[in-house]
């Protein structure tokens, strides 16, 4: 699909096996929504008094997770060479694992007193999550030759790995299986592996590959797609030593800001320089996630240096969702209609819909539009705490992640459709 | 033999491999793909060999990437080659 050595469409997996990972996370993007609207009537809090930890585990496990797990199945063999092999039976038993860990872990955490769903939803979501890693780093480190991208992955995996192993810890801590006297610690490299590590890193991997082939722009230059994955997971050990170790990480956490601002200028100047510049939605959330990437690393630099004000940090962990779920959107809208129309083309039946008629790019315009409004609608609820304000926010995710959902049950519809009633063509 | 002529170079991804499929599955015998591209398309020449194309690829001087494909065993494509 994407790039050229050792790339393989044939090996790539059914696309079942991508679509499974993508509706899952559209539908916890609903319930998100849902329960965002629940919550702005008041009525959330009657229901936990751990509102902010579900909403971060719903968007960055349920929803970042899920698109992730699906891309990595996809993209492994087409970006990196490696098959997994039986890759529908192996995703159906992480998927199965991951979901009922998700469900587990939020209501754990809205019960917030009963130790053993913190300990099932570790032990499912540590299943899944551990066996999905296991497959596919078995895979990536026998690769002999390997590509800027396939590095990275390695490297957000481990990352990935090493965020579930503390976030393992925690919910044993929450559970009183341990004394969790590192609780505060493990919690800043958690989510610092999570997001900068394993999120970050894999976004950024794939796009020195993606960026260049999808919207024909030059390439990134040799010392960033060679280094900047391998100095960012450096410095997160760093970092994780220094806060083991009771050292200030101030100035580690500034060396980071300053290196994704960097990826973020250069992704935004290779997509100014684009061959082809058509109107493109997917372009747009490109630019919008890299955009915000900016926002969430100037703050985060301003804040390793000075105290910032609690409204402007929550304006920072928005933007940082914001850059996330825009590179997401704009994969999902390339790699879906794609798989579809690949898939029906490459059995046969030549009257396989084109991308345009599975995803029209007036669709993808429309939801970068929801997108946009949802987070400026955020945006604004954190400055000014107002029901109308939120509750506009909640129905705006609801209806972005609706979409989404909407767009992708249409295209298996549309796969199925083909396979049943067209003929295929033997060539 | 006619010659089918695709210049990929600045189309975006997936559109070379739309296009260049929808040749590969309606070209006749007495015709050949010559597609220019800036990246060597593993992916159609994968599905090419599978479906028993012959293909033949070259880089030229300036990195650009010829490729020639045909149904036709009896051709020879390296004589094709125009660089």
């Amino acid at each position: 699909m994407f790039s050229q050595g050792g790339l393989s469409l044939e090996q790539a997996p059914p696309i079942s096996v991508v679509l499974r990972f993508f509706v899952t996370a559209s539908i916890f993007g609903v319930l998100l929504g849902l329960f965002l609207i629940v919550d702005s009537l008041g009525l959330a809090s009657s229901l936990t008094s751990n509102k902010s930890v579900i909403i971060t585990h719903t968007l960055a496990v349920g929803i970042m997770a899920s698109f992730m797990l699906g891309a990595l199945f996809q993209m492994l063999p087409v970006i990196a060479g490696v098959v997994i092999k039986m890759p529908t039976k192996k995703a159906m038993v992480v998927h199965l694992l991951f979901v009922i860990g998700v469900i587990l872990q939020l209501y754990a955490f809205a019960d917030a007193s009963t130790p053993l769903l913190y300990f099932l939803a570790s032990a499912y979501l540590g299943a899944g999550l551990f066996y999905a890693l296991f497959l596919m780093l078995k895979e990536l480190i026998k690769i002999k030759d390997h590509s800027s991208s396939s590095k990275g992955m390695i490297l957000s995996l481990g990352s990935f790995g090493l965020a579930i192993g503390f976030g393992i810890y925690l919910l044993w801590s929450l559970g009183g299986y341990l004394d969790g006297s590192l609780f505060l610690q493990v919690k800043e490299l958690h989510y610092s592996f999570a997001l900068f590590g394993w999120l970050s890193l894999l976004i950024i991997s794939v796009s020195f590959q993606v960026v260049e082939m999808f919207y024909v722009t030059p390439k990134y230059p040799t010392w960033m797609s060679k280094y900047l994955t391998l100095t960012i997971f450096t410095l997160l050990i760093l970092k994780a030593l220094a806060i083991f170790m009771g050292i200030e990480t101030g100035s580690i956490t500034a060396i980071l800001a300053i290196l994704f601002i960097l990826y973020a200028g250069f992704t935004i100047h290779r997509l100014y320089l684009r061959k082809r510049p058509t109107s493109d939605a997917t372009v747009w959330l490109w630019r919008l996630g890299m955009g915000m990437l900016i926002v969430t690393m100037l703050i985060t630099l301003v804040n390793s240096f000075i105290e910032i004000n609690v409204e402007i940090k929550m304006f920072s962990y928005l933007s940082f969702i914001g850059f996330a779920l825009s590179i997401v959107f704009a994969m999902t809208y390339k790699i879906v209609p794609f798989l579809t129309w690949f898939h029906l083309s490459n059995q046969g039946y030549m009257e396989a819909p084109m991308m345009h008629d599975i995803v029209h790019p007036k669709t993808v315009k429309r939801h970068f539009y929801i997108h946009v409004a949802m987070l400026g609608s955020i945006s604004l609820s954190i400055f000014f705490n107002i029901m109308i304000l939120n509750m506009i926010s909640g129905i705006l995710v609801l209806l972005s992640f609706a979409l989404l959902l909407y767009n992708l049950i249409y295209a298996i519809k549309k796969y199925n459709y083909t396979q049943k009633h067209t003929e295929k063509f033997e060539w | 033999m006619e010659k089918i002529f695709l210049d990929a170079r600045e189309m975006e991804h997936p559109e070379p491999l739309q296009t260049s499929l929808f040749y590969l599955q309606t070209m006749s015998e007495a015709q050949y793909l010559y597609m220019i591209n800036l990246r060597k398309p593993i992916p159609l020449l994968e599905i090419a060999k599978e479906r028993g194309f012959l293909s033949f690829t070259h880089q030229d001087s300036n990195q650009i990437w010829h490729i020639l494909l045909t149904k036709n065993s009896e051709t020879t494509l390296e004589e094709l080659l125009d660089v």
